[in-house]
């Protein structure tokens, strides 16, 4: 798969896991957490977010063996769902995404992911299904909005029209 | 008065230099009416990609001067449905030229007001 369609797809799909990573969650549990809680974990998303899928999968997986609690084999899931969104293999995607939404029915980054592997096997319903779920969790995400975008675009078409109409104003009229 | 008024109302379909600022949108224009001043170039607006995007239809009015060599001066949004449309409206008129005036003809003071309608029509598709 070329590079430029794994860094638009990586643009799409919805990378959690830096607040795990980072220790945030752990020093909210009174933890003094200095650096990643789970490097491999860190370092998959990064290596998501820089857009190299193969990276991320391999680095993503070596974390989970290394989780610690729930919430790090859940966001290790959510991001090898999005990886494999990533490289287009969309079965895999799902049953990792379907893992995640067994343990936490409100996730909306899975949602999301699993609305554009969806998307992308012409799936509409069930991309609109997942979509409703992730806009009703995640409202003002800029990531989930833009998935809505492309479902409109792939089963509801349309194309822009504007139409110039000129009519002369008396000056008086314009108040200025 | 009451003379340009009822020449307000009168659309004339006069053909204008069309310029497309969008590949994609679809354009009809309906241009000037009473013929004092035609538009020479008529600049259409880009579709904001995420008014498109989110199925966002609207209506914008701008009015504006026209000066002696036909460039449009003191462009203001009369009337919005939707303030997405509002900057692409009013670029597209700042654009947009008509012709000059002739020697020995005075200004009118009268301001031209432009409507663009944006809308999305839908696409069909054929499948082999």
């Amino acid at each position: 798969m070329s590079k430029l369609l794994t860094q638009r797809l990586q643009a799409l799909v919805s990378i959690g896991c830096l607040c795990l990573a980072f220790g945030l969650c752990a020093a909210q549990e009174n933890k003094t957490v200095i650096g990643p809680s789970n490097p491999d974990l860190h370092n998959g998303a990064q290596a998501l977010l820089a857009g190299d899928a193969e990276e991320g999968v391999r680095l993503t997986l070596l974390g989970l063996r290394h989780a610690s609690n729930t919430r790090e084999r859940i966001t290790g899931m959510s991001n090898l769902c999005a990886s494999y969104v990533m490289l287009e293999q969309l079965d895999t995607a799902l049953s990792y995404c379907g893992q995640v939404l067994a343990q936490n029915d409100r996730h909306w980054r899975a949602y999301n992911n699993r609305a554009l592997a969806h998307l992308q096997m012409e799936r509409y319903i069930d991309a609109e299904q997942d979509l409703q779920k992730a806009e009703s969790l995640a409202p003002n995400s800029r990531k989930v909005k833009t998935v809505r975008a492309m479902l409109l675009d792939a089963a509801d078409p349309v194309a822009p029209q504007i139409v110039i109409d000129d009519r002369r104003q008396p000056a008086d009229n314009d108040g200025d | 008065m009451m003379a340009i008024r009822a020449a307000s109302t009168i659309a004339l379909l006069v053909a204008a230099t069309l310029s497309v600022a969008d590949d994609t949108a679809n354009v009809s224009a309906s241009p000037d009416d009473t013929g004092e001043r035609m538009p020479l170039h008529t600049v259409v607006p880009k579709y904001p990609e995420a008014a498109r995007q989110a199925r966002v239809e609207g209506e914008v009015e701008v009015c504006f001067n026209v000066d002696r060599r036909g460039r449009t001066r003191r462009v203001a949004v009369r009337r919005s449905s939707n303030r997405a449309f509002e900057k692409p409206a009013k670029k597209a008129v700042r654009a947009s030229t008509y012709r000059p005036l002739a020697e020995g003809r005075e200004l009118s003071g009268i301001k031209t007001c432009r409507t663009f309608r944006f809308f999305l029509s839908p696409v069909v598709i054929e499948t082999p």
